[in-house]
């Protein structure tokens, strides 16, 4: 700029076309993933609306009958919904509530300076490398009714006295799938909130420290404060990969014992290609894109109004 | 500084140990003779001298076509990615256009659609196009859940590059193009392989589409193969436990190597963007 | 006796990072830790606050041993660099925030509970009071309710001195406060630190790389280069009797310009000069030294003139208020920085304009009212004398 004799044409030209040329540069440049967005994620989308409002079968696909929103009214009522319903949102807040204490506390263990920090914060993540269809595996293993090793430790310690698979029972199949899931995610939390922490300014932790707060108050004074919006956002990514986990529930229980692991993405899968119910497993679809879409509308409602009341008086 | 904190280096290593275990518990079984697995007490430590089991395992099931399989969804998933991811990143970052706010938005709803909900419509359409029994048709499924989340991290990194150094480009007489892939892909480059990588475990993992679009058994991906173990009994325990952990192992190895580049773009365009 | 380091050293494995340093300074006093990045300063007031620890020595605080105490019990304040300030708090929290710490109970950390208790104490009269008080002789009482990113570069620096002055400590560390501000504020600042030491009384420790601060703030000054003390005392008696070379360049712009000479019977030679040392300034026989004269003692005048040495006018600069004007000497040496690389130059300082010119030949008249003599191996000062006034 500064070598150019007396420029040839006005700046503002320069400006001014700018904007134009930069606006089909724009269009070139995002026009391929628009189109591939576009074809294989919303056209597929649009079709499951549609299909969730007829009555489709998997057995004769091309057999569309228009029945308006009776399969909506069909799965609001029934009790095998409800029950996924209850069960999305038990295994979805566990899994958030659970990753992220795992996390922090890992974080924070990670965090203090010690020999050997580096390897252990790559071998804390080995987890969240783990193929899911592994991690399934190994822990369909482990709770294995006579040789698994949780059972065969709950009966050394005396809890139990034959051997039991959890994820033939009831009320131990959920818990027994949160446990896998949450060894698999916790690693994530753990290495986002460790990035955060890296951000807390350390002369704003030792201003604490020289005005006499114990290490308590440090963490909720300094520390806190600075990796919540982070925390924030990845509770809610945790939350919106939470309702759509598939492969380790199906693997594990397929939804079973009586439904108990039954989250949403499984029973539309089951009504899909169990009992070939194309038209109500598309509305379980889209229903459970609906909760999804809200908890992240509210997500960003909740943080713009915390940033609102922490930011201007 | 480093003092000797001995609670704080047992957690350490209880956080490791349940880390580690698993996978570690995945090993020592895959080198147990099924007498002995079905023992009194378990076998605790690794019998190495089982490890044919390994030579065995690649030999007597099909594992050999299924990592093939695997790998070649996962690096077609990979290419196709980043060729697809770079240019808009670079527009979101960079251009100002109309619809930018609803293309940021619309990466991020695809984030929401489960993969289960739209088998069913993709089905349908690789049905039509004769794409279903295919590799690549994994490769283009895969490919619409990670171009999102790779335009997303790319997006950060270009942030981040100074703005200075594309206007010396420009003032050199680079095109729009030229700055990208000369100026800009290389000053990303650390993001970019953090990108490949996750979509590269992406193809490698998914579980999905491979179980429902394949049906020919020379076809199948590693996962679906080795889920169709869970619950058959047809084949030992440890055989079993030698194929996953064959299929786990290069996963985990490939991350380590990166891991340091793949945590700085995960937080630095997957969370802050 | 407020502050006293004794053989203060801290190591880091085998490295010595500060060597053995000793400073003792009064009640009320205003002590300048002044040095270049890497010296050592800020790691010095670290140990003082117990943000580091101490490898060997002690420090003392009015009477108190503190070394091995944890921060928060040496009633210390400190004012950081970024002024550290909490910016999820209101500037009445902030300040507040050491008084409510002090009455701090485990259970405060229930929630609710908690946060009405200290709540509570926010609201006491006494600490109330404290704060409003504070607040008024820093004049943010206006701001009091507002957090502290809606605020100036120099409203957060009071901010940060409030949070320091609520608590009364004996001691105030402060670790280059200023260098965030631009220029003009800066110097507002220093004034107002000044006089709040004047007014709120107590020890002062202030680490700074700025000359002008350490010798317009200070009332000791404590120079330190590679992590030891290189001089320790008034501001005047670093300018005027500066401990050994590094000192006598470290201090003053122009810095002071050392010309090779020798001293032989009492006689100093500097080229073809010969000048009688004064009685009592130095040891008549010390041989090969480094004569130290600051730019404002040396005249120019005409070429040839008796008791000059001749040079050649190399660099001009006019300041305003002063000129500035490079000489290179015909034939002799000078130490223009710390490796001694050889130069011929010396700086003259002239009040106003000087109306000399590049290439010009000028004599130098260099009388001996104010110098000092360092021994030319190992610098140290070994005589001299400040002007009398």
């Amino acid at each position: 700029m500064m070598t150019r004799p007396a420029p040839s044409r006005p700046q503002a030209t320069d400006t001014a076309a700018a904007p134009d040329r930069s606006r089909w540069t724009a269009a070139v440049f995002v026009a391929p993933v628009v189109l591939y967005l576009l074809a294989l994620q919303f056209y597929p989308l649009a079709q499951q609306f549609y299909l969730s409002v007829t009555a489709t079968s998997l057995l004769d696909p091309s057999r569309q009958t228009f029945v308006g929103l009776e399969n909506y009214r069909d799965i609001l009522s029934d009790p095998e919904f409800h029950q996924a319903l209850r069960v999305t949102v038990v295994y979805t807040l566990v899994c958030v509530a659970g990753s992220i204490l795992l996390g922090l506390g890992a974080a924070l263990l990670l965090d203090r300076p010690f020999r050997g920090r580096g390897i252990a914060r790559a071998l804390v993540t080995i987890p969240w490398a783990a193929p899911p269809v592994a991690a399934a595996l190994i822990f369909v293993w482990l709770f294995n009714a006579q040789y698994g090793l949780v059972s065969r430790a709950s009966q050394a310690l005396g809890l139990s006295t034959g051997g039991f698979n959890w994820l033939d029972e009831p009320s131990f199949a959920l818990p027994a799938i949160l446990i896998t899931t949450l060894w698999q995610i916790f690693p994530f939390s753990a290495v986002v909130i460790l990035a955060a922490l890296q951000s807390v300014p350390s002369e704003l932790r030792e201003a604490a420290v020289i005005d006499g707060a114990d290490r308590l108050s440090v963490f909720k004074a300094v520390v806190w404060p600075t990796i919540r919006p982070t925390v924030a956002l990845l509770a809610l990514l945790i939350t919106v990969w939470s309702l759509r986990r598939f492969d380790v529930i199906w693997i594990m229980t397929q939804g079973g014992p009586l439904g108990e692991t039954n989250t949403l993405v499984i029973d539309l899968y089951r009504r899909a290609f169990v009992y070939l119910d194309l038209g109500r497993a598309a509305a379980v679809g889209i229903v459970g894109l609906v909760v999804a879409v809200l908890v992240t509308l509210i997500y960003f409602w909740a943080s713009r109004r915390a940033e609102a009341a922490s930011g201007k008086r | 500084m480093a003092r000797f904190r001995p609670f704080h280096a047992a957690a350490v290593l209880a956080l490791l140990g349940v880390a580690a275990f698993p996978l570690y518990w995945m090993f020592v079984t895959s080198l147990t003779p099924s007498a002995r697995l079905f023992g009194a007490a378990p076998q605790v430590l690794p019998d190495l001298s089982q490890l044919p089991v390994y030579l065995d395992a690649l030999t007597s099931t099909s594992l050999r076509h299924w990592l093939f399989n695997s790998m070649v969804v996962a690096v077609g998933t990979t290419v196709l990615s980043i060729l697809l991811a770079v240019l808009p990143a670079y527009a979101l970052s960079r251009l100002k256009f109309p619809g930018m706010l609803l293309l940021g938005f619309t990466l991020f709803l695809t984030q929401m659609l489960p993969e289960a909900m739209l088998v069913v419509p993709l089905y349908d359409i690789f049905a039509r196009l004769g794409l279903l029994n295919t590799l690549l048709g994994l490769i283009l499924a895969n490919t619409a859940f990670t171009v999102p989340v790779v335009t997303w991290i790319l997006k950060g990194a270009i942030d981040a590059v100074p703005s200075e150094i594309e206007e010396a480009a420009h003032i050199d007489g680079c095109s729009r193009l030229g700055i990208v892939l000369t100026v800009v892909v290389p000053l990303i480059a650390p993001t970019l392989a953090a990108a490949a990588v996750i979509a590269f475990f992406h193809g490698w993992n998914e579980y999905v589409f491979a179980q429902t679009f394949i049906s020919d058994d020379q076809l199948r991906t590693a996962s679906v193969g080795l889920a169709s173990f869970v619950g058959e009994l047809s084949t030992p325990i440890h055989t079993v436990m030698a194929v996953g952990f064959i299929y786990t192992l290069p996963a985990v190895v490939f991350y380590l190597f990166v891991q340091r580049y793949v945590v700085a773009g995960m937080t630095s365009g997957g969370v802050k963007g | 006796m407020a502050l006293k380091l004794a053989n203060v050293t801290k190591s880091f494995e085998a490295h010595k990072v500060i060597d053995n340093i000793d400073i003792e300074v009064g009640d009320d006093e205003f002590l300048v830790l002044l040095g270049p990045s890497g010296c050592g300063k800020s790691t010095i007031l670290r140990m003082i606050a117990g943000l580091e620890s101490v490898t060997s020595g002690e420090i003392h605080l009015a009477g108190h041993r503190v070394d091995q105490l944890p921060p928060s019990e040496r009633d210390m304040a400190f004012v950081f660099q970024s002024y550290a300030l909490y910016p999820h708090m209101t500037v009445r929290r902030n300040i507040a925030f050491p008084l409510i710490m002090r009455r701090h109970r485990w259970w405060f950390h229930l929630p609710v509970i908690g946060g009405l208790a200290k709540r509570r104490i926010e609201r006491s009269p006494e600490v109330r009071e404290k704060v409003e008080r504070t607040a008024e002789m820093l004049a943010l009482t206006k701001m009091l309710d507002r957090y502290p990113r809606t605020l100036s570069g120099g409203q957060r620096q009071r901010v940060a001195l409030g949070r320091a002055m609520v608590r009364q400590p004996s001691a105030f560390l402060m670790d280059e406060p200023l260098s965030n501000l631009d220029a003009k504020l800066r110097t507002a600042m220093r004034a107002e630190i000044t006089q709040l030491h004047q007014r709120v009384g107590g020890t002062f420790v202030y680490v700074t790389h700025d000359q002008i601060e350490a010798m317009t703030m200070g009332s000791r000054i404590a120079l330190l280069r590679d992590g030891t003390l290189q001089q320790f005392g008034t501001p005047r008696e670093i300018y005027e009797t500066p401990a050994n070379t590094y000192v006598a360049r470290f201090i003053g712009t122009p810095p002071m310009n050392l010309i090779a000479a020798e001293v032989t019977q009492g006689t100093l030679t500097v080229g073809a000069l010969r000048l009688p040392l004064p009685d009592g300034t130095a040891d008549g026989n010390c041989g090969a030294v480094w004569l130290g004269l600051r730019p404002g003692a040396l005249r120019l005048t005409a070429l040839g003139a008796p008791g000059t040495l001749p040079g050649t006018v190399c660099l001009v600069e006019h300041i305003g208020a002063e000129s500035v004007v490079g000489v290179t000497l015909d034939g002799l040496h000078t130490a223009h920085d710390d490796d001694g690389a050889p130069t011929r130059e010396v700086m003259v300082t002239l009040p106003g304009y000087a109306a000399h010119k590049a290439g010009e030949r000028v004599g130098i008249a260099c009388d001996l009212t104010a110098f000092s003599l360092f021994d030319r191996s190992s610098g140290a000062r070994v005589g001299g004398d400040a002007a009398r006034s």
